[in-house]
């Protein structure tokens, strides 16, 4: 064979070399189309070289009638439903006294025939096959790492395809491929370690590499033998040989395989996760043919090989998950201890350090930074952090091992911040927690400098084209070790670390959110204990001021009165003094009482209300005195709360009935209640003077009276307390009334105390 | 002809000693009792049972500063929002020494803020002063109160 023209190629249209359609096949064998009858509709252009009769004349006649009796040992298989869309071995044909292995599969709406010359006449044997698997797949038990169990691959499959050269590749995220192991023969280079660039497989061809498993090239000096006719006659277009074994191959990949001073070689996908993982990528210097079924062995080592690495690498994922999976719930443990949530961060420095597997760590509050480990300073973080803001990252996690890449301040940072991971931890305020790691200083063995591809000297097209097409480029040349030493990048950031950050995130706003709540709810009662405090200030200057006024004055008028002889008035000046008296000592005690309830701890149990309203009735019997009191008590449930409490605020509900309906004869008082799946309802109904609902506002504020002081006696207490005992459970007080009717008061207790 | 004082008190030793001072003031305007600011609106807007009362606003109200259902600042911000009644002038009358009385009285627009004093002669002296400046020195706004005596 002669080697091809060195006319320049294009490479800027790599990307869009039509690879699977090149209508073209390697002309180590030839290829028939047939139809679903078996008639050959497409010959390749080789056929007469290999079998005597031009592809023009083959197309439109019966397959017996272009390759003779060997259709004979191919008519059980034909027509194409007993055919796949890959290829299969059908038998070992002679025609015109040579041997092919005959491949076929359906594709297009096509039966496509491949038959490739074969050196004996035997059927192909898979005995062998078994062995060769069987043997690595023992070893594989042994073996432990990924890189040991690629290295045992390399072996076998050097062995089998008898390729001088067989290197297991490993594409990193970013395309390019890393030899991670290499079985050669003496006098082949080595490119143990090297790293191919991404641009040296364009991206088709890896697509398809993940549909066709293997690929041979048996010559790299190769002539194409085109199809006749060109187009596919089921579909119009040129046929779709994906899983053709004969495929032809781009011419730039065998000017690349000529550079390389590879002639012949070999791919073998390594699909790990229906991704593209990797190839097995066997090379040899001389042309090298390899029957399908080492091909077929070698596809399945890769297979195999494909599902050690994922299930060791699902195993080392899930170990490494459970891990820091494991960290993050001890870490949050630690940070629901304390009532500041920042602060118990900072007070798990160490095991933040390690989940990230960071060298510094930094938790920016607000103006506040707090930094554990190698960080750069507070001042270079808080620039940091406003260039996250900036960028928009304050609502998710940024991470990055190229730090400098992305932020313009990072040239600085370089030495402990290369990688970031950057957890916003508030949805209102700038809190951040930084993970940083520093940089990894590191050499890459490219097998030839990646960052170049050399320009040929001859441009293809005219002028005007030059200025919209990319210069023309033809695959590199060089092979040779071209190192470069890798600067301000840090070690990836896991996925799972990444993962698991954001659900440590999500973990700490809620940790964070309920805080927030616990702290609105605090705020909510220490605003209410303030206006208690004021109320109670205020009425100790204003309300205790006036019974003091009282005596005080009518004392006087009482010695001024000393020569009178109304002895009524005198009588009635004692009696105000004696009730100012007494009011201002109930104040005290009221004020006193009202104090404590917000102080004293609740302490709920089981209570019988209806044995609580009774012994409330009890205490009552002073203030009811000779009136006529008829009481209507429903059967009451029980309930779980303070005791003391309840019955203080049952007590003064009661009383307020009594003495609102004092008027009234018979007064009548009703209690019942109502319960649902969250509360249980009192209410206590009376026939009294009842109140203006203008002013229902104003009824449970302490020291509030809605009547004036010689109707109803009361310090204005006493509905505040009832209030504070029921919000205190967890409950609501409110009031009914129509006016000169009567009112109802009630409240709620929660089946279920929040305390 | 002289101009009632009205007196809103609801507190019945308060208003006892208030009206004995003001007995011993001397002065002979009639002094209007009403028990809660409620009642005080009802008789300052002539509504209610004070609907069929003869035209114009007393010399001067004395308020209390705390009173059942609405109390003396929420009177005094009526009064001061009325414009038949705006001018009056309002004392407030009360046991608060608290600031935020104060202010807020002064904020709504009081004419004078006393507080009551505890010793009972000084009481009635502070009283007396309070009608006697309000209810005889004071020259009352136009259209206050034309006091016709009850036959």
């Amino acid at each position: 064979m002669t080697p091809p023209s060195s006319a320049p190629l294009d490479l800027s249209g790599c990307d869009r070399e039509p690879i699977r359609t090149p209508g073209s096949i390697q002309p180590h064998g030839f290829l028939l189309t047939l139809s679903q009858e078996g008639k050959v509709l497409q010959a390749s252009a080789n056929l007469a070289h290999w079998i005597g009769v031009e592809a023009q004349a083959a197309c439109g006649r019966p397959l017996a009638e272009v390759i003779g009796a060997a259709a004979e040992g191919l008519s059980q298989d034909l027509p194409g439903d007993k055919l796949g869309n890959r290829p299969l071995y059908l038998c070992t044909a002679a025609i015109n006294e040579r041997h092919f292995d005959v491949l076929g599969h359906v594709w297009d709406g096509l039966v496509l025939l491949e038959f490739e010359a074969a050196l004996r006449a035997e059927p192909l044997d898979y005995r062998h096959l078994y062995p060769l698997l069987g043997d690595f797949l023992l070893k594989v038990n042994e073996k432990q790492s990924v890189e040991s169990l690629a290295e045992l691959a390399a072996h076998h499959v050097r062995m089998v395809s008898g390729f001088g050269r067989v290197m297991v590749y490993q594409f990193d995220r970013d395309g390019h491929g890393h030899v991670m192991a290499e079985s050669k023969e003496d006098g082949y280079h080595s490119y143990m370690g090297q790293r191919f660039p991404a641009s040296d497989i364009p991206s088709q061809a890896r697509d398809l590499y993940a549909l066709s498993r293997i690929r041979l090239i048996q010559d790299a000096n190769y002539v194409p033998a085109p199809l006749v006719p060109p187009q596919n006659p089921v579909t119009g277009q040129r046929n779709d040989l994906s899983f053709a074994a004969l495929r032809s191959v781009s011419p730039v990949h065998l000017q690349y395989m000529r550079n390389m001073g590879t002639l012949a070689s070999m791919s073998v996908s390594l699909m790990v996760k229906g991704k593209l993982w990797g190839l097995i990528s066997c090379h040899n210097e001389t042309p090298c043919p390899l029957p399908f079924e080492k091909r077929t062995a070698c596809e399945q080592l890769g297979q195999v090989l494909a599902l050690c690495i994922e299930s060791r690498e699902d195993a080392s994922e899930l170990q490494f998950r459970l891990e820091v999976r494991r960290m993050m719930v001890a870490m949050l443990g630690n940070l629901t201890k304390g009532a500041d949530v920042i602060d118990n961060m900072s007070g798990i420095f160490p095991e933040l350090l390690r989940f990230a597997r960071a060298g510094g760590v930094a938790i920016v509050a607000g103006d506040r930074v707090l930094t554990y480990g190698d960080t750069p300073d507070a001042a270079a973080i808080e620039d940091l952090v406003a260039w996250l803001e900036l960028q928009g990252h304050g609502s998710e996690i940024y991470h990055t091992d190229a730090l400098s890449q992305d932020y313009p301040g990072a040239a600085a940072l370089r030495r402990n911040a290369s990688g970031l991971l950057a957890m916003p931890i508030s949805r209102l305020h700038k809190h951040y927690l930084l993970w940083f790691r520093p940089e990894v200083v590191h050499t890459i063995e490219w097998a030839g400098n990646p960052h170049e591809k050399e320009a040929s000297g001859t441009a293809s097209g005219s002028a005007s084209d030059m200025a919209s097409i990319p210069a023309p480029l033809t695959p590199r040349t060089s092979f040779a070790t071209w190192r470069e030493v890798i600067h301000g990048v840090s070690l990836p950031w896991h996925v799972a670390e990444i993962e698991l950050t954001g659900e440590f995130r999500s973990a700490l706003l809620g940790i964070a959110l309920e805080r927030a709540e616990q702290m609105a709810e605090l705020a909510e009662e220490l605003g209410r204990a303030n206006k208690e405090l004021e109320a109670f200030s205020y009425s100790v200057s204003h309300d205790l001021r006036a019974p003091l006024r009282h005596i005080v004055g009518f004392s006087d008028l009482l010695l001024e009165s000393a020569g009178s002889e109304d002895t009524t008035m005198r009588q009635r000046f004692l009696t105000n003094i004696k009730e100012s008296a007494r009011l201002a000592g109930k104040l005290v005690d009221d004020l006193l009482s009202f104090s404590q309830m917000g102080r004293a701890a609740l302490r709920p149990v089981e209570v019988d209300m209806s044995k609580l309203v009774a012994s409330c009735i009890d205490k009552l019997a002073i203030e009811i005195g000779q009136r006529n009191v008829e009481w209507d008590i429903a059967p009451l449930p029980r309930i779980t709360a303070d005791p003391t409490f309840v019955h203080l605020a049952v007590q003064n509900l009661l009383s307020n009935a009594i003495k609102f309906s004092g008027q009234r004869d018979p007064a009548q008082i009703r209690i019942w209640s109502e319960q649902d799946a969250q509360e249980t309802v009192f209410h206590i109904a009376d026939n009294g003077a009842g109140f203006n609902m203008d002013y229902v506002h104003k009824l449970f504020g302490v020291f509030q009276r809605l009547h004036r002081m010689e109707d109803f006696q009361g310090t204005g207490i006493g509905l505040a307390n009832v209030r504070r005992i029921v919000e205190r459970h967890g409950g609501r007080a409110w009031a009914d009334s129509v006016q000169g009717q009567g009112a109802t008061f009630s409240f709620s207790i929660p089946r279920k105390l929040a305390l | 002809m002289l101009k009632p004082i009205l007196l809103v008190e609801d507190n019945p030793n308060d208003l006892e000693l208030t009206l004995v001072a003001l007995a011993r003031s001397q002065l002979a305007n009639e002094v209007v009792v009403v028990r809660d600011g409620a009642e005080a609106l009802d008789y300052l807007l002539r509504r209610g049972e004070f609907a069929e009362r003869s035209e114009g606003n007393p010399a001067v109200t004395l308020l209390d500063l705390k009173l059942p259902k609405v109390d003396g600042l929420e009177v005094l911000a009526t009064i001061r929002k009325t414009a038949s009644l705006k001018s009056m002038p309002v004392v407030m009358l009360t046991s608060s020494k608290e600031e935020q009385d104060l202010i807020r009285s002064y904020e709504l627009g009081v004419n004078a803020y006393v507080v009551k004093p505890v010793d009972f002669k000084e009481f009635v002296r502070a009283i007396a002063d309070l009608g006697i400046f309000w209810a005889v020195l004071n020259e009352p706004p136009p259209g206050s109160f034309r006091y016709i005596p009850p036959n």
